[in-house]
C-alpha cells in the first residue's frame, strides 16, 4: 500500500500506464544491491532512490578522491577522504528518506560476495574492473538473481541484462584475463549507461517493457549512436553453462 | 559487395580515420588479414599473436556475436563485421 505522501511523490510515474499504483508498490517492495558507488553507481543509486525502491544496498570499499569528482556525482568536494558509502548514504537519504539505504564498505571477493548481496532481488554492476564483475556474475548465476551489467570507457558505454538460467551471462563471451588499467572517462558516459541500467532494473521489478537480454547495447557518445548486438548463451560457459538442458534435467535438479 | 569491417573508435588511428573498411574474404579471419594488409597497424590492435585475438576484442557478424572461434566463422559478400572492445570502466 502506498501512503498519501508516496502517491504524491510518485504521481508522475504512477501516471505511466505500464507502472501504475501496482508497479509502484512492486518497486517499494524491492531490494536492490548496487556493487559500486562510483561513476555508474552514482546515477544508478540516484534514479532508483528517486523511483522509490524499497531498499538499496551500496557496496564500495573506497574513499572519495578528487579525481572521482568529474563523474561520481554522489560525491562532492566536502566528501574528499570520506568513505564513498557514507557519502552516498547521506545524499540518498536527503533525496528520499523513505528508501532504506544499507551500506557495506568491503571489497567484493569470491569469499564474501554471496553474503554481501544476500536477500536482494537484483544485483547491479557498477564496478570498475572485470575480475570483480565476473565474481558478481557467478554469484548472480548461482543465486539465480538478475544481474544488470554496465561498463564505460571515454565517451563509450555498454549495457546488458542477465537473467540466470535463461539468457547469456557476462561470462558467456569470456576470452581470458585482460590487463587492468586506469581508464579514461567523462561523467556523461556513466550518466547514460547508469540511467539505462536503472531503467532495466525498474522494468524488471515492475515486469514491463523489453529487457536487454541477449542484447548488448553499445553507446557511442561522440557520435550519439546506440548499436545493438545479439549475444548468445554459451553452453560451455564456465559460469552458466550446463551439460543438460533444463527440460531434460531430472526433477528437482538445478540446471546450469 | 565486399565485406564491411566496422572499426572501433580507438583503432581508427590505424586506418587513417576510416570507420568502415571494405575487404574480401570467406571467413572473419581472412577478412581481418585483408584489413591488416591495408592497415598494418591493426595487427597489434587486434591480435595477441597469430590467429589469436586480444582478449578485449569482440567480433560480431551482422550484429550477432561470432564468439567462440570468431576467426573461422564464415562471411559472405555484403556481410558486416563489427570489431568492438570490451569495456571495464565504471
Amino acid at each position: 500500500m502506498l501512503t498519501p505522501g508516496e502517491r504524491e511523490r510518485y504521481d508522475r510515474q504512477i501516471m505511466i500506464r505500464e507502472i501504475g499504483q501496482e508497479g509502484q508498490e512492486k518497486l517499494k517492495r524491492s531490494r536492490v544491491a548496487i556493487a559500486g558507488a562510483g561513476g555508474l553507481g552514482s546515477p544508478i543509486a540516484i534514479y532508483l532512490t528517486a523511483a522509490g525502491i524499497g531498499m538499496i544496498r551500496m557496496i564500495d570499499h573506497e574513499q572519495v578522491a578528487l579525481s572521482n569528482l568529474n563523474r561520481q556525482i554522489l560525491h562532492w568536494e566536502e566528501d574528499i577522504g570520506r568513505k564513498k558509502i557514507d557519502s552516498a548514504r547521506a545524499k540518498l537519504r536527503n533525496l528520499n528518506r523513505a528508501v532504506e539505504i544499507e551500506t557495506i564498505a568491503e571489497t567484493i571477493t569470491e569469499g564474501n560476495v554471496s553474503q554481501l548481496v544476500d536477500g536482494c532481488d537484483v544485483i547491479v554492476d557498477a564496478m570498475d574492473n572485470l575480475p570483480t564483475r565476473y565474481i558478481l556474475n557467478r554469484c548472480a548465476i548461482e543465486k539465480k538473481v538478475p544481474f544488470f551489467h554496465g561498463a564505460v570507457n571515454g565517451f563509450e558505454g555498454r549495457a546488458m541484462t542477465i537473467l540466470p538460467g535463461k539468457t547469456a551471462c557476462l561470462r558467456c563471451m569470456y576470452r581470458g584475463p585482460v590487463p587492468q588499467e586506469k581508464f579514461p572517462v567523462i561523467g556523461v558516459a556513466p550518466a547514460v549507461i547508469g540511467s539505462i541500467q536503472a531503467t532495466e532494473v525498474i522494468k524488471y521489478l515492475v515486469g514491463i517493457g523489453k529487457l536487454l537480454t541477449n542484447r548488448l547495447l553499445i553507446y557511442d557518445g561522440l557520435k550519439v549512436t546506440f548499436s545493438e548486438f545479439t549475444v548468445n548463451k554459451n553452453p560451455d560457459c564456465d559460469h552458466c553453462g550446463s551439460p543438460l538442458t533444463p527440460s531434460l534435467s531430472p526433477a528437482g535438479e538445478r540446471g546450469g | 559487395m565486399p565485406v564491411k569491417i566496422h572499426i572501433h573508435a580507438t583503432h581508427r588511428q590505424f586506418t587513417n580515420g576510416l570507420e568502415v573498411v571494405a575487404v574480401e574474404g570467406n571467413t572473419v579471419g581472412e577478412c581481418l588479414n585483408q584489413l591488416i594488409k591495408q592497415f598494418p597497424g591493426m595487427e597489434k590492435a587486434l591480435f595477441a599473436k597469430k590467429d589469436k585475438l586480444l582478449n578485449i576484442v569482440e567480433a560480431y557478424i551482422n550484429h550477432v556475436s561470432a564468439y567462440p572461434n570468431e576467426l573461422v566463422k564464415p562471411v559472405k559478400d555484403g556481410d558486416e563485421i563489427h570489431l568492438i572492445i570490451m569495456l571495464a570502466g565504471g
